[in-house]
């Protein structure tokens, strides 16, 4: 009874899927999550050829059954014989698509339902000027102002000098100059004790303590400041995001600067690999139609490279390398290595170059100066246990540690025990000049 | 037993010299050059207050107002497409072959950021084991030269289009080969199998083509004597390695003999005393003191003339014991104490482990060596005709004949090919040059005969080049591009193939599918040719790679046995002539580092000091002291030579120790009128680098001779002072270096170097680092005063690793030269003067109280031992430098290391002051980027050499050897990297890495398995002044001679 129960609904069941499925009724909505789900955009454009060929009319192009067949699997497909399938494969020049056997029948045809829905890109607007001087004028027309002012102060001061003198030289002749008169400018603006010393002792007491303020001030300017391109942030001739690549997308580091963890240099990419991925990705992801993004296509300009070809052939005789700014200079007798901070003490990125993955612009986190170098040096602790080469230097502080031997070497600035850098030769001047 | 030798290492010295006494009290012997610097900007040095006031205002302002300086923006400009195997900031290698010489070494490029900045020895190469030569080291510089051609030259203009070149050429080759003109290659020894092919292939467009081989410095003697004794035309292969006694006669074969590298590996694996092993012997017959010379165990100083006679001699000694015939002279020459018989005697014993050559180009000379080594067995064993070297072929009376028939008109078309007549052979190349209907140089400057030609197509630099060599019978190197052309040239080969239109095809680009984005790479066609040819010894492509990075290939045979033809009897005319030989000769030799002069443009080869002279930046008349004592010789003054018809005027001279009397050298490889900015040049109005010896140079029998008998010498009327860095630092009678004999180091291994230890007190507490247990390195260097032969390798190697700049003679003679680490070389009389008259120098008995030139007898100065002793930064653990500077600039490292920051110093000069070893070295000027100092540090391409790793240093600061920190901090961070064990860094210096001697050792002393650890611990070690107790991180090795006493 129980088995009879339990085929009738499972018989049901197979029915209703079946119901189900008959009624199948493509929908674009599913589609465009599909298309997006399964990175069709990175080879493909709705009105322009990418990777691979224009998407729009492919339904009016090629029956829905090719389609899914070619969608699921084009290798096995063109392996069956088809002319049609192995003509395209040879136009884009044997670029194997993708296959998608994940993708059920159904599924495809959502895709192919959003292809035919897929709004028609807008008239293109015009691009603001990503370089605008915009401003400039504004801060210029502050500085005349600024200097009228300047200028128009001093003109008063004199005046007022002008003024005083005549008045004085007018009561001499009169002979009504009194003793207050002969005061000079300076002293009638002075309280009256300060007034009533001697004018040597005031100069200097002046002088002193002007020249003090002076002194700390410029000295605390030139130590913090001078040469410190702390929060240098310049225009690069690319407008590139590490808050879209980093941080919305997620991109490791690692993958874009190659040399970090083998080089002293973690190179600035070199224009291949941004290409690994805007070969296919052209518009920008605001963007709504198929515009190439303006920056995209500054790389695309410096390889000189079409889209519009395929291969080889895609390039152009006249690669033009972009030059970048440099943002952290470190002088050319301070010698600094990647790969020893990355790979060795495994630091992150953002201990010297802060949330970089936050940042539209880059720019310079760190002072770079001396003594920032040397706080790490003597705060930062070395993962002694888990490198061979600190190994002697591990045992020989575990073992100073048990038998309460020199321990107080081992206690960092922060009262913990470590090895820092400091105490294995880290604030040496040959460590990093040479 | 310590020893009581005295050593000097200037006749000054020796002399007391009261000039030099007062000099040597000063290490910085001028004033602040003040005037010299501000003089002429009119600026007046006697300023009084208000001039004060008025600079002093100048500058606080100035000051105020650099530092509002905006600081420029810098740029980044990152690859397009990234190669592969390049990473910035990591240098990659390559192995090669260097192209400097034809000797062909194995050489290894250190390439950073696509361009390469030092060459050293490829330790797969058979010919380079590892070493490399200084002016192999130098060779790179030739790379950034601004002299280079940037584009080919077709009659006096400058065009960029090979296309038209070529079309102009191979017209003109072929309306030659239509009328039956001759057409000849010429060019210096080739043996590139690929290159050969090249010529083949253009003879077999061009019937009417040849190719002749000019060697400047020729082997024609050797070549001749063993094609008439071997029926083989070539130079044999030399095993020093297998030799336990060696004898040469003139052959400088440490310096400049055939293949200096190899044979220097060769000779010093039996030089080092070793418990169980024989140290090998080497006897030294000679008229200048050659570098080989300063080496030798025993040293005979004998007239050039006259070797003939000495080694008939020698022949018929050996011919005695042997029971062959002797050849009929009326007398047996010999020498002074009975030396050649005793030779004869030493020789005999070691039948079959021996080897005796000579430096002489005369046949006779050579067939005579042949058959003593006949007789003593060698072939087979220390010689092996069978697989010969082909790095010289070169036979002079080609070259003459060549010569006379371009002079008759009887050459229409005529390509140089890496060779320089015009300037090396006879100055009636000119002429004749311009006789030819087509004359085509493939120089890469505008040599003095290139400057004659019609054409100029620049060859490529061996580092943009691709090629493969065969210096030694089936041993084979490659070479590869390790840079992108710099200029606008092209390989000769290619050339060659062009005009004979036999380019290989891009077809055969085994590339073209690789091509990656926009750089289509296409490969040379000169890669595809080699690849061609090569396709049946290396059939695969991984097989051709792997002999690419190995740079080495080979397929020798195996060794046949000798059939000799040669009888040596028949020479009694040659040797009778010889022993009546009268007057004075001239020695005309090749400097070790100029050589034949081809790298005459080079700074670093004159900057280096010749290693037995010390003389910079000139060559010299070296004179015997009788002859000085005779022509009343002074320093400073000159002396005109006339050879024959030929008078050179008013040369530079100086008396040089050991220099045999009725005889005087001078060197070849000077005096280039075409090299350009640095080696002289009329075009261009800059001096020659000394006096061109050539001109001397005269025929015999055949072949070019290496000195001229009856010279005549006489005083000149200028004077000249050399630049010497000889006695610029002075012994004052120190116990610097140590040296005994191997008898006595048998029975004592600490023989010469068992002086009483001084008592120490000392101040200082140990360092922590030098106890036993401390987890850090602790960097030392030990180096072997046997082995060390002077050959100044590591001086270049270290001044390209360390971007230490090239000063000038001006300021040599100021004593302002900058190398970080330098030669000493100090000599002492032999004890053979002993014999003559039972006194000889010592320390206690000055020359002035046993001179015997005020006698007539001049003996003593001819007999002359010499120790070389490299000295550097000691990296004292006491440091008497430490102390007392005043900010702090130089500082001890917890690793050992004598730490020097440039940025911290003001530049007190306290710290050179207080070396005891005179090893720091002050920055007088900017040397980068100042007119004043025209070398490749004022240029960006020069610049292009610079290592990235290692500060320019500015103005005003002190510098000194750093023991290569920055190789130390790379293989730590290696092995940081890799999680490697501190005992398992690897680090070597640049001069031990350049050092063909295998003379300098550094490593860690806290790795008890280091090789360093156990040198320390050797017998023969010691520190220079131990007694003062500074504790140096170098250690030096006895110097012992294969001698009964010394």
């Amino acid at each position: 009874m129980q088995r009879q129960m339990r085929t009738l609904v499972l018989a049901a069941a197979i029915s209703l899927s079946v119901s189900l499925k008959a009624e199948f009724k493509a929908s674009a909505e599913e589609g465009k999550k599909l298309y997006e789900a399964n990175n069709c955009g990175s080879c493909h454009a709705m009105d322009k050829k990418v990777v691979g060929p224009a998407l729009r009319g492919v339904t009016e192009r090629r029956s829905e059954e090719w389609l899914i067949k070619w969608i699921r699997n084009n290798e096995a497909f063109r392996k069956s014989g088809d002319a049609d399938a192995n003509a395209l494969y040879k136009e884009y020049g044997g670029a194997a698509m993708n296959i998608f056997e994940n993708l059920s029948p159904d599924q495809v045809k959502n895709i192919l339902e959003y292809i035919k829905t897929a709004p028609k890109p807008a008239a293109p607007k015009a691009t603001a000027a990503v370089e605008g001087d915009s401003g400039k004028s504004d801060s210029n027309s502050l500085y005349i102002l600024l200097a009228l002012i300047g200028i128009f102060v001093i003109v008063l001061i004199i005046l007022g000098k002008v003024r005083n003198t005549l008045r004085r030289l007018a009561a001499e002749q009169d002979g009504t100059a009194d003793d207050d008169a002969k005061v000079s400018f300076v002293k009638r603006l002075l309280p009256e004790k300060l007034a009533k010393m001697n004018p040597t002792v005031l100069t200097v007491f002046t002088v002193v303590i002007l020249g003090g303020i002076g002194f700390v001030w410029s000295y605390k300017f030139g130590i913090t400041e001078v040469g410190v391109q702390k929060g240098y942030a310049p225009t690069q001739p690319i407008a590139y995001s590490h808050k879209l690549h980093a941080g919305d997308l997620k991109i490791d580091c690692k993958y874009c600067h190659i040399g970090v963890e083998e080089s002293k240099s973690a190179t600035i990419p070199s224009l291949n690999i941004c290409m690994n991925c805007h070969k296919g990705v052209q518009k920008a992801s605001t963007a709504e139609g198929d515009e190439i993004s303006p920056q995209i296509a500054k790389i695309y300009k410096a390889l000189d490279y079409n889209p519009e070809k395929i291969g080889a052939e895609a390039f152009g005789p006249n690669p033009k390398p972009i030059r970048w700014v440099r943002i952290h200079n470190l002088p050319d007798h301070a010698y600094f290595n990647h790969s020893q901070h990355v790979k060795v003490a495994g630091l992150a990125c953002q201990t010297c170059h802060g949330p970089i993955e936050k940042m539209e612009v880059v720019q310079q986190w760190s002072s770079l100066q001396m003594g920032w170098c040397i706080d790490c040096h003597r705060n930062a602790g070395i993962d002694a246990a888990n490198n061979n080469y600190y190994a002697a230097l591990h045992e020989k502080a575990a073992k100073d540690l048990k038998d309460h031997k020199n321990k107080s070497q081992y206690f960092g600035p922060d009262g913990k025990v470590k090895i820092t850098p400091a105490m294995n030769g880290g604030l040496e001047c040959a460590k990093c000049h040479y | 037993m310590s020893n009581n030798i005295k050593y000097w290492k200037g006749e000054e010295e020796l002399a007391k010299d009261p000039a030099f006494l007062a000099a040597r009290k000063n290490e910085f012997p001028d004033a602040l050059p003040l005037d010299e610097v501000l003089g002429e900007e009119g600026v007046e040095l006697n300023s009084n207050r208000r001039d004060f006031l008025k600079f002093f205002g100048f500058s606080v302002t100035a000051v105020a107002l650099a530092a509002c300086y905006k600081t420029k923006v810098r740029h980044a400009v990152p690859y397009l497409v990234k190669p592969d195997d390049v990473t910035p900031g990591v240098a990659s290698y390559y192995s090669s072959t260097c192209g400097s010489c034809s000797t062909a070494c194995g050489v290894e490029v250190k390439v950073r950021e696509g361009r390469p900045i030092k060459v050293d020895g490829n330790p797969r190469s058979t010919v380079s084991k590892g070493g490399l030569c200084a002016t192999g080291q130098a060779g790179i510089l030739s790379l950034y030269d601004t002299e280079r051609l940037a584009n080919p030259v077709a009659n006096g203009a400058e065009t960029a289009d090979w296309t038209k070149i070529d079309k102009m050429v191979s017209d003109r080759l072929k309306e030659t080969e239509m009328s039956k003109g001759r057409i000849v290659i010429l060019s210096s020894t080739i043996h590139s199998p690929s290159t050969l092919k090249s010529i083949a292939d253009f003879k077999s467009k061009f019937t009417t083509a040849e190719h002749i081989t000019y060697d400047a410095i020729s082997y024609s003697g050797i070549i001749s004597a063993n094609k008439d004794d071997f029926g083989k035309a070539a130079i044999p292969a030399y095993k020093f390695e297998n030799a336990e006694l060696i004898v040469s006669f003139g052959a400088d074969f440490l310096g400049t003999w055939i293949s200096p590298v190899e044979f220097t590996k060769g000779y010093v694996a039996n030089r080092i005393p070793t418990a169980g092993k024989t140290m090998s012997k080497h006897i030294q017959f000679e008229s200048n003191l050659s570098m080989t010379g300063t080496n030798a165990d025993e040293r005979f100083p004998m007239k050039a003339s006259k070797e003939l006679l000495y080694l008939g001699s020698l022949y018929n000694y050996l011919a005695e014991k042997a029971g062959n015939k002797q050849i009929a002279v009326p007398q047996n020459g010999e020498l002074a104490g009975n030396s050649i018989k005793k030779t004869a005697e030493l020789l005999w014993n070691a039948k079959g482990k021996s080897l005796v050559i000579s430096g002489s180009n005369n046949t006779a000379a050579q067939k005579l060596v042949n058959g003593i080594n006949m007789l003593l067995e060698n072939y087979g064993k220390t010689i092996d005709i069978s697989n010969h070297s082909n790095q010289f072929k070169g036979v002079d009376t080609d070259t003459d004949n060549l010569l006379n028939d371009l002079s008759a008109g009887k050459v229409s078309a005529i390509i140089f090919y890496n060779t320089n007549p015009v300037y090396s052979h006879n100055a009636k190349w000119a002429d004749a040059i311009k006789k030819a209907s087509l004359s085509v140089s493939f120089s890469s400057t505008k040599d003095e005969t290139a400057s004659v030609c019609q054409f100029i197509c620049p060859d490529n630099h061996y580092l943009e080049s691709w090629g493969d060599a065969e210096p030694k019978a089936g041993e084979y190197h490659f070479m590869q591009p390790t840079i992108s052309n710099v200029f606008n040239t092209r390989q000769a080969q290619l050339s060659l193939l062009a005009w004979a239109e036999a380019t290989p095809k891009a077809e055969n680009d085994p590339f073209a599918s690789k091509a990656i984005l926009s750089q289509k790479l296409s490969a040379s066609p000169y890669y595809i040719y080699i690849k061609s040819n090569w396709a049946t010894q290396l059939s695969s492509n991984e097989a051709f790679n792997k002999a690419l990075h190995d740079g080495v290939w080979s397929s020798v045979a195996e060794s046949k046995p000798v059939s000799y033809a040669g009888d040596v009897t028949i020479l009694t005319n040659e040797i009778n002539e010889s022993g009546k030989s009268i007057g004075t000769d001239l020695i005309l030799y090749s400097q070790v580092y100029l050589k034949d002069g081809a790298h005459g443009n080079n700074p670093w080869l004159h900057e280096l000091p010749d290693p037995v002279s010390k003389v910079t930046w000139d060559n010299y008349v070296s004179l015997p002291k009788s002859l000085a004592h005779k022509i009343n010789f002074k320093e400073g003054d000159t002396v005109n030579v006339k050879v024959g018809n030929t008078t050179l005027k008013n040369v530079p001279a100086m008396v040089q120790p050991g220099q045999a009397n009725e005889t005087v050298g001078l060197a070849l490889g000077y005096g280039r009128t075409a090299a350009g900015k640095v080696g002289g040049s009329k075009e261009k109005g800059f001096d020659a680098v000394g006096i061109s010896a050539w001109p001397l140079i005269s025929s015999k029998n055949g072949s070019r001779s290496w000195f001229a008998n009856g010279v005549e010498i006489t005083m000149g009327d200028e004077s000249y002072a050399l630049a010497q860095t000889q006695t610029h630092h002075s012994i004052e009678g120190r116990d610097l270096v140590r040296e005994a004999s191997y008898s006595d180091w048998k029975k004592n291994p600490t023989a010469g170097n068992d002086k009483e230890k001084t008592h120490i007190y000392t101040i200082w507490e140990k360092r922590d680092y030098r106890k036993d247990g401390s987890p850090n390195h602790l960097w030392a260097m030990a180096i072997d005063l046997n082995a060390c032969t002077g050959c100044g390798s590591c001086v270049v190697s270290c001044s390209i690793e360390n971007n230490v700049p090239v000063v000038g003679r001006e300021e040599i003679r100021l004593r302002r030269e900058m190398t970080w680490i330098r030669i000493d070389r100090y000599y002492s009389f032999a004890n053979t003067s002993k014999e003559i008259d039972g006194n000889y120098v010592t320390r206690e008995k000055e020359i002035g109280q046993i001179d015997k030139a005020d006698k007539g007898d001049f003996s003593h100065w001819e007999n002359i031992k010499v120790v070389h002793q490299p000295m550097m930064c000691q990296h004292c653990s006491q440091a008497p430098c430490e102390t007392v500077c005043p900010v702090l600039a130089t500082t001890h490292s917890t690793e050992g290391l004598n730490q020097m920051t440039y940025n911290r110093c003001i530049g007190t000069k306290y710290c050179g002051n207080n070396c005891p070893y005179k090893v720091r070295r002050f920055n007088w000027f900017r040397y980068n980027d100042n007119d004043k100092f025209d070398f490749h540090f004022n240029n960006p391409l020069g610049k292009m050499v610079i290592n990235p790793d290692v500060t320019v240093r500015t103005r005003g600061v002190m510098e000194k050897c750093s023991f290569c920190v920055q190789r130390i901090q790379e293989g730590k961070l290696k092995a940081k990297r890799e999680g490697k064990s501190p005992n398992e860094v690897m680090v070597e210096t640049a001069c031990q890495r350049a050092c063909p001697a295998n003379a300098i050792v550094f490593g860690d002393l806290h790795n008890p398995d280091s090789e360093i650890s156990k040198l320390y611990k050797n017998e023969r070690a010691f520190g220079v002044l131990e007694e003062i107790n500074v504790q140096s991180s170098v250690k030096y090795l006895t110097k012992i001679r294969n001698t009964e006493t010394i």
